[in-house]
């Protein structure tokens, strides 16, 4: 199956007509898409903080990460839901647009980070090493990434 | 008046400017910093309601977060100004644009009456369980600006 005739499939579904049909259905998706975004780029920023040395010094690393990365992680499940909604509803915004597919890449490259940053979290004691205040620097800018690629998708249609 | 104003907002140079050019860019910027001024404030409103962060105390949490907010803030209020004016009269006569200002004016009056009321007890429950009046702080700010968030969003598909 070429990937134009699964997207005619996909937009063809009824899940898919059914979003297309209500009425504000879409903006709706996109509402809460936004606000498990927001929930999550504030947690993994308090995330790389704590990596860096910097922000919740109250609170160790181990025990800053056994809270905020299961938020982190219940964010991205939102995200994905209501992201594989999105594309339910409008195939042809996503399958065929690059940026999308950059999305997709600076999404996984920021999960694997997620599970870095929480490993190193985790053992460390003490100070925090330089590397680590660059791989929390590295680890916002993928979700910065994130953010704006998902902006230019509705530019690049 | 008030359309001749904004006529003339939407005709000046830089607005012309963000809206033939730079309306993607400075559209991101705006997502990112208010995901931070929500995501942020969202934090310290469930230490409020006395659901997260509990083993720390509310002062410190939010001395520790705020700055981030009020910093994401003006960047937002800027960005914010910016996508107005490429597009002044259609925003004003927009309908979620107009109730996302007024839950933002709701979002404010409920800060200040909590800094300048329930906050000058907090060090009665600074650590501990915070009382009634914090909560429902808490529970009216989560409110306001999820609804802020979602509004913002439906302008885009009303304008």
């Amino acid at each position: 199956m070429s990937l134009r005739a699964f997207g005619r499939w996909l937009e063809s579904t009824s899940l898919s007509r059914v979003i297309q049909t209500t009425h504000g259905a879409i903006a709706d998706i996109q509402v809460v898409h936004i606000l498990a975004l927001a929930v999550l780029f504030a947690l993994a920023l308090n995330l790389a903080l704590r990596i860096a040395g910097r922000g919740l010094t109250q609170e160790s690393s181990a025990s800053l990460a056994r809270r905020f990365v299961p938020g982190i992680w219940l964010c991205l499940a939102i995200l994905l839901l209501t992201g594989a909604l999105l594309i339910v509803a409008e195939p042809g915004r996503a399958i065929f647009n690059r940026i999308f597919y950059t999305k997709m890449c600076l999404v996984l490259v920021a999960v694997a980070f997620t599970f870095w940053l929480s490993h190193l979290a985790r053992r460390r004691e003490g100070r925090a090493p330089r590397l680590h205040a660059a791989l929390a620097t590295v680890y916002m800018l993928l979700w910065i990434g994130v953010i704006v690629a998902g902006r230019f998708i509705a530019y690049s249609v | 008046m008030i359309l001749e104003i904004l006529q003339w907002l939407q005709g000046s140079a830089l607005a012309v400017s963000v809206s033939e050019r730079w309306f993607p860019i400075v559209e991101s910027l705006h997502v990112i910093t208010m995901a931070i001024v929500a995501g942020t404030i969202f934090i310290v409103d469930t230490r409020l309601m006395g659901l997260t962060s509990r083993s720390l105390a509310f002062t410190y949490l939010s001395e520790r977060l705020l700055p981030w907010t009020w910093w994401a803030f003006a960047c937002s209020v800027v960005t914010g100004t910016l996508l107005f004016i490429a597009n002044a009269t259609g925003y004003y006569d927009n309908g979620p644009f107009r109730w996302k200002m007024i839950l933002m004016g709701l979002a404010g009056i409920n800060m200040l009456y909590f800094q300048r009321v329930t906050f000058r007890g907090v060090s009665a429950w600074d650590s501990g369980d915070p009382p009634l009046p914090a909560r429902t702080a808490g529970i009216s700010s989560i409110v306001l600006w999820s609804g802020v968030i979602g509004l913002g969003r439906w302008i885009g598909f009303t304008s």
